[in-house]
């Protein structure tokens, strides 16, 4: 016991001489991601959706009756960002996700460059940690960007002073913003499960194609299964199994259920994932 | 040394995700609690006592009925035609209530605010605006023959109602005891259990309505059918929380955008009837009941222009009924119902699991929680 722990003592003690500081080598990771011109490719793709809904919408006039949250939208500008989340979750934002986290371990891999990363002063652990960063900060930008310039279209283009909630209420601005504020915060938890996922996938290969078709294609399986009405009871464990209902943030009072639901099966995936990232990394050979 | 132990932690983590999201798959742990002995006399008579108070709650419902779509029906239709439904509702203990239903992505929502019923569609992006007598009467107007089965919508949001009215009529037809509890929605319930006498001919088993052991209103009514382990209907709050309300939920001011209008459609279903009734001798039309309890069978005619085809009968006095109503359930009849004929004439028949319905090619209509041959019964003595 004793042995052990001076043995453990040593290294530490040398690791902490030239250990790189943490904020240091998060700050490089970011800006690594930051200037990919892929993700700024990415974002700007991410930025023109909504305004391409928005604008068709305005100009036809958008569908008269029928459901969905298109019908919702006309003249009802704030109900726009949410639609362009609903829109993008399912397939778009996944997919920009889990190429951040192919670039993050499995392109560096590829690379040869995470072997030197994997000798760098930088604990293991740590180093997941810095790339699961890498891949929260490009989600919440892309969430963020979608939502941002949702409601930027909805305003100028669609036009509203307000929103007209589904349950048929209106709610001032104010209250407005924070609902789609809520879509937005929700839908990036989402996104960030999916993301630690495809870090976990990332970990295990040195394949960057590999991880987007395993997180993409997952999803697609997860959707398939979905719609077989025999597995019902499998049902609440498909990370898209409450995906659809973020439009629950537009009834009046907020239906929570299955938004509470979606962040605890989230929860979980995060755990999940990260953990099994950061197990591989740390039996990873250098 | 350490690497394996940060594996390890890793791995406890992989484990305890993969099994928060089991625990998902789980059904809530729902063990029958211990209660008081009661007798169904004294549980009866305390639900007879007891006024809902201001609550709000999820009520689920799950429907095996097995009814076909009915045409023209609205929500009533959209309850009955099967699956699970799940609505919102509150309730401010007098009579302000609202209740929300979510479809897809869009919503409808009922809003009694004490003086108007507002009724908002999403989708449609419609409110429709009833005064209060009105209201009543267009509803009792939607509702369809077979729509007697416990239900109705307005039944549903008052389970209540539907407990005080089984239980006086069923008691001298069937037996009425608490057997063992429950719980619903996190709240502890006796069972009460309404059995059909055997010389009852019923399509149902029993009806189970599980009553709050404090706050003695109906929490869930479950419908079972002979031959079936499921309950063909199960209506009951999935979630419940008592207390005060929010006032503002019982207001509702109509969208700047949204088109408000007063209905048509119930006034003139309600109305047709009783101008036929006039200009007709008999009062043929009005429902009538034949045998009494659980066998029970509803006889009623459909207006005359309602059986025939829509074509030439522009001299009718309301060709608007026949349009809604008559064409539609005879056309409903023809492609749901199986033919049938005897001795009484010739007509359809629907068989559902909690009860069968027979339209005559002359217009008559029976139907009950029977079997069929009881409805044939009925009509050969009508």
């Amino acid at each position: 016991m004793t042995g052990t722990a001076s043995r453990v003592e040593l290294p530490s003690g040398v690791r902490q001489r030239a250990s790189a500081p943490f904020g240091r080598v998060v700050g490089s990771e970011l800006s690594w991601i930051l200037h990919r011109p892929r993700n700024l490719l990415a974002l700007l793709g991410l930025a023109v959706i909504p305004v391409l809904i928005g604008t068709v919408l305005a100009i036809t006039g958008g569908p008269s009756g029928g459901t969905g949250l298109f019908s919702a939208v006309a003249g009802n500008g704030l109900v726009l960002p949410v639609l362009a989340l609903m829109l993008t979750q399912n397939l778009l934002l996944p997919l920009i996700t889990a190429m951040v986290a192919a670039d993050g371990l499995a392109g560096e891999a590829a690379n040869g460059t995470l072997r030197g990363l994997l000798l760098a002063p930088v604990g293991r652990v740590r180093l997941v940690v810095v790339k699961a960063l890498g891949v929260l900060l490009m989600v919440v930008l892309a969430v963020g960007v979608v939502a941002l310039s949702g409601v930027l279209t909805g305003l100028l283009i669609v036009g509203s002073d307000g929103l007209v909630t589904l349950s048929g209420t209106t709610l001032p601005l104010g209250e407005a913003l924070g609902r789609v504020a809520l879509a937005t915060g929700w839908c990036a938890v989402q996104m960030a499960a999916v993301g630690a996922v495809a870090l976990a996938i990332s970990a295990t290969t040195e394949h960057s194609l590999l991880v987007l078709i395993a997180t993409v294609g997952g999803l697609i399986v997860f959707g398939v299964l979905e719609a077989i009405p025999a597995l019902e009871w499998l049902k609440p464990i498909f990370i898209t199994a409450d995906w659809y209902s973020i439009s629950d943030v537009l009834s009046d009072p907020i239906r929570w259920n299955d938004l509470v639901d979606g962040l605890w099966r989230a929860g979980c995936y995060m755990l999940v994932g990260f953990s099994a990232a950061v197990a591989r990394m740390a039996t990873k050979d250098t | 040394m350490r690497r394996r132990n940060i594996a390890l932690t890793a791995s406890a983590g992989v484990a305890a995700g993969a099994l928060g999201l089991t625990s998902m798959t789980l059904p809530a742990g729902a063990q029958s609690p211990q209660l008081p002995q009661v007798s169904a006399d004294e549980l009866v008579a305390s639900v007879m006592e007891s006024d809902p108070p201001a609550l709000a709650g999820r009520i689920t419902v799950h429907n095996e009925l097995g009814l076909p779509a009915l045409p023209g029906a609205g929500e009533a239709g959209e309850l009955l035609s099967g699956g699970d439904k799940s609505m919102r509702v509150w309730y401010d203990g007098q009579q302000r209530q609202r209740i929300s239903m979510s479809n897809g992505s869009g919503e409808t929502t009922v809003v009694d605010d004490g003086n108007t019923v507002w009724k908002w569609d999403s989708a449609e992006r419609t409110v429709v605006k009833y005064s209060h007598g009105e209201s009543s009467q267009g509803e009792s107007g939607t509702k369809r023959p077979d729509a007697g089965t416990p239900a109705a919508p307005s039944e549903i949001a008052q389970p209540s109602e539907i407990a005080q009215r089984l239980v006086g009529k069923l008691r001298d037809t069937s037996t009425v005891q608490v057997d063992g509890t429950a719980s619903v929605a996190g709240r502890d319930a006796y069972e009460l259990v309404l059995t059909p006498k055997p010389n009852e001919r019923t399509k149902l088993r029993e009806v189970r309505i599980a009553v709050g052991a404090e706050s003695r209103i109906p929490l869930r009514v479950e419908v079972n059918t002979n031959g079936s382990s499921d309950p063909a209907l199960r209506a009951g709050f999935s979630e419940l929380s008592t207390g005060e309300q929010d006032a503002e939920l019982f207001q509702f001011t109509p969208p700047e955008d949204a088109k408000v209008r007063t209905p048509e459609k119930p006034e003139e279903r309600s109305s047709a009837p009783s101008r036929q009734g006039s200009s007709d001798s008999g009062d043929d039309n009005r429902p009538r009941t034949e045998g009494t309890g659980w066998d029970t069978v509803v006889l009623s005619r459909l207006p005359e222009n309602a059986m025939r085809s829509s074509a030439g009968d522009d001299e009718q006095s309301a060709p608007g009924a026949a349009e809604a109503g008559g064409t539609g359930v005879r056309a409903m009849a023809e492609r749901m119902g199986s033919p049938v004929s005897g001795s009484w004439g010739h007509g359809w028949v629907i068989n559902t699991s909690v009860g069968s319905a027979v339209l005559t090619s002359d217009g008559r209509v029976a139907a009950g929680a029977v079997p069929q041959q009881v409805l044939i019964e009925a009509l050969r003595d009508s």
